[in-house]
């Protein structure tokens, strides 16, 4: 049999459906326009009345400073308190979602669903819902944001829990080790270090919650912004904005620092 | 009475694989068995029946007279120890926790969940990690050990147990030769001295010669030769490591033929 | 050998590792420490709890079937909010993405502004942006818009940059050898190699942004948001028992949907 003589055709080439993608999104995205009656011409011309509009932060007015660094400072202790909140919640329930760890499949079914359930919530409506409960001030907002992210917490461990090698597992398993024990040396130390990681971000994610959750009563820089600018007061609206910047900024680098640490 | 005692035991997997097809085997208390045969013959799957790692579809498995099944599952498992190809320990922790891991079926949860441990415990892990030679590792992580490092800590967990059985999936299928002839040598001695019942899978013929008191072959999910080194004739290994249209093919002959 | 305790920890001193207790202890500090300042007080909590309760018991009334048209349009404007904010947010990041990766950016001087630019866009929340946006352009939908786009190219636009950063030079160098111009570097060898993450990290920020959607209507900044506080506040709980779960619905559709689409990309199966 001569090799030359045989001359496989190619399979026929797969339709290529990028196009239809591309037009497809592209008369969706026109719809949406249409539908929200966004005016572009009117953003068009607002761009020069905008850049004029942001030229008025250009002058920072500090004059209150000390109070909106110690509003600030509040802001943080809420992000920190809410992260610890959140912390214990989702210790207690990850390993109850982690299909691998559950002890049953109906606990897995409950935990998975409190998780997707309080993470579905958002944090402001939380917020305005325990403001409503327990009046206004930072304690409420802690608490909405604790639970609030203890749904992200709870389900970043949950599935770093399901990624242990299963041999680890059968290790702590094969010695007739029980659930709470299995959770404790199979478990987080395993994830340590993602889990580390994970609580840093949450903090991150926190803090910039926390800045506005003022706004509704619940502590905090987000009510004294939302005043200022009320007031058409641009020098203390930058004042303000600057000084959550620059802290969220310092969150980030902290943050992702601390990341790197690990990682 | 046996040690272990598996009646009519079959395993089905959900994905249509018929791991076990009703096998009969006792094991002697005190004896050193092994468990010869190809990949997929069911060897995993018929130690994991032992200690309740893979529930049997059918039949039963009785660990000194007691039938095993999910509420008594802890209190057995205190009682048959397993040690395990990739070693599984857990990386992060030291060789003396993992080593320690073996005494929480004793424990109560209460203290062990907050890694204390009481003073018994700590003179039972020095105790094993002295039998197995290991003491001057004993605060090291577990995952800067070598290989064969790694799987003697792992008996020393399985022995920290104070099991009656050990049970040992390919303990030496990821290690070179002089540190699996030292492990074979370990668990061996293991039986020797403390009379504890040994079952091991291993697929290199001429350790199991070596070191068993009994041999017993399976192939495609049946025992196919149950005896003493002794009588591991060619022709039974032929029998036990046979595949599907390799009848006329000699190449598994020259195989054996150095085994 | 005297024991002391009867219970050690499985260390050469039988103390717990330095470590795990300094970390332990600092926490623990910080958080006794700021406890006023968050004015945590347990008796509040548990005397809110009976209020808590009663919230909720409260919630369980006939639902304001009459409020369901406008509740749809304003769950759709959320969800067109979202889709439109991303897709802008996608297109204007491409080439901020390129300009402040070290390997593409055509001076060194653009890599860092655009970086900074970047790093300041998407450190603020959306909620802040939609406040400032509204103050310029007025109430509806278009500020909220436009909130979302600037704090997802803020995000976008770093994780092309990083994901430029990582290509092949081979790939690269390919390209370049048969005469690519710079933009064509760029387009056939760069952007292409950065795609595969691209999905995944969408579906991330869609997920974020829904989210985020959902509550800038509270600066009248579109969407579902003005009508959650506004029931809230004025006590209709028949109301907002459908806004909270049409947020709930929508919320955890595209978190499946997002779960389903990685798993499938995860693990390669065919249509």
């Amino acid at each position: 049999m001569n090799v030359h003589d045989l001359k496989p055709a190619l399979p026929p080439k797969p339709r290529n459906l990028m196009p239809v993608w591309a037009a497809a999104t592209l008369a969706l995205l026109w719809l949406i326009v249409w539908d929200l009656e966004i005016s572009f011409e009117a953003l068009a011309y607002g761009v020069g009345d905008m850049a004029e509009y942001f030229s008025r932060y250009g002058r920072p007015d500090f004059a209150d400073l000390s109070r909106y660094l110690s509003l600030m400072g509040v802001t943080l202790a809420t992000a920190l308190w809410g992260t610890a909140f959140a912390l214990v919640v989702a210790f207690f329930l990850a390993p109850l979602a982690a299909r691998n760890f559950a002890p049953s499949a109906v606990s897995y079914r409950i935990a998975r669903e409190i998780l997707n359930f309080i993470r579905a919530m958002p944090d402001l409506l939380l917020a305005l819902i325990f403001v409503a409960a327990m009046g206004l001030g930072p304690l409420p907002g802690a608490l909405a944001l604790g639970v609030h992210t203890a749904g992200f917490l709870g389900k970043f461990f949950a599935e770093s829990l399901e990624r242990i090698d299963q041999g680890v597992y059968e290790g702590v398993a094969a010695t007739g080790a029980n659930f709470p024990q299995l959770v404790m040396y199979a478990g987080w130390p395993s994830i340590l270090r993602e889990s580390l990681g994970y609580i840093i971000y949450i903090f991150d994610r926190n803090v910039r919650m926390a800045s506005v959750l003022g706004l509704v009563g619940a502590g905090g820089i987000g009510l004294a912004l939302h005043d200022t600018l009320r007031l058409f007061d641009y020098g203390q609206s930058a004042a303000l904005i600057l000084v959550i910047l620059a802290t969220i900024l310092i969150i980030d680098y902290a943050s992702a620092w601390l990341r790197r640490r690990l990682g | 009475m046996s040690a272990i005692s598996i009646q009519s035991v079959s395993k089905r997997f959900p994905n249509g694989c018929e791991a076990l097809m009703g096998i009969d085997v006792e094991i002697q208390p005190g004896s050193f068995t092994v468990v010869l045969g190809p990949s997929g013959a069911g060897k995993s799957t018929l130690l994991r029946v032992m200690n309740g790692l893979e529930a049997p579809t059918g039949g039963s498995v009785r660990i000194g007279g007691v039938t095993l099944g999910k509420s008594n599952l802890r209190k057995l498992r205190a009682g048959v120890a397993m040690v395990f190809q990739q070693f599984n320990l857990v990386a992060r922790l030291s060789v003396v926790t993992n080593v320690l891991t073996g005494r929480l079926a004793h424990r109560s949860w209460i203290g062990s969940v907050f890694y204390l441990f009481r003073q018994e415990d700590l003179d039972i892990s020095r105790e094993v990690l002295a039998r197995v030679g290991l003491t001057d590792k004993a605060w090291s992580r577990a995952d800067k050990l070598s290989g064969g490092q790694q799987q003697r800590v792992g008996i020393a967990r399985a022995l920290a147990q104070r099991p009656k059985v050990i049970l040992a999936d390919e303990p030496v299928a990821s290690l070179d030769p002089v540190a699996s002839e030292e492990i074979m040598a370990l668990l061996r001695e293991i039986r020797d001295r403390d009379g504890i019942t040994v079952v091991v899978n291993l697929h290199q013929v001429d350790l199991a010669r070596r070191f068993a008191d009994r041999i017993i072959g399976m192939n495609d999910g049946r025992v196919v030769f149950d005896g003493t080194p002794a009588e591991l004739s060619p022709q039974a290994l032929r029998t036990i490591y046979q595949r599907e249209g390799m009848e006329h093919d000699n190449s598994l002959d020259l195989a054996l033929a150095y085994a | 050998m005297t024991t002391v305790s009867i219970w050690r920890w499985p260390t050469p001193n039988g103390l717990p590792p330095l470590p795990l207790v300094a970390g332990v202890l600092a926490l623990l500090v910080a958080l006794a420490l700021t406890a006023p300042v968050v004015e945590v007080n347990f008796i509040r909590l548990m005397g809110s709890l009976g209020r808590m309760v009663d919230f909720a018991g409260q919630m369980f009334v006939t639902p304001d079937w009459g409020y369901m048209p406008q509740l749809l349009d304003k769950m759709l404007e959320t969800i067109e909010m979202t889709v439109l904010g991303t897709a802008i947010a996608i297109v204007v990041s491409l080439p901020l993405g390129l300009l402040a990766a070290r390997n593409a950016t055509p001076h060194i001087a653009v890599y860092r502004v655009v970086r900074d630019l970047l790093s300041l866009m998407r450190a603020l929340p959306e909620l802040v942006w939609a406040l400032v946006f509204v103050s310029a352009v007025g109430l509806g939908p278009l500020p909220g818009v436009m909130a979302l786009a600037f704090v997802t190219v803020g995000f976008m636009g770093k994780f092309f940059a990083e994901a430029i950063e990582v290509v092949d030079h081979k790939a690269v160098e390919g390209v370049r050898a048969h005469g690519a111009g710079w933009l064509q570097v760029r387009l056939f060898a760069m952007l292409p190699q950065a795609l595969p993450d691209f999905v995944g990290t969408v579906m991330y920020i869609l997920d974020h942004n829904l989210r985020a959607a959902a509550i800038l209507g509270l600066v009248g900044a579109g969407g579902i948001g003005y009508d959650l506080v506004m029931s809230m506040r004025l006590f209709q709980y028949d109301r907002l028992l459908l806004i909270a779960l049409a947020i709930y619905l929508v919320v955890t559709l595209l978190d499946r949907a997002s779960d389903r689409l990685r798993s499938r990309i995860i693990h390669g199966s065919a249509k």
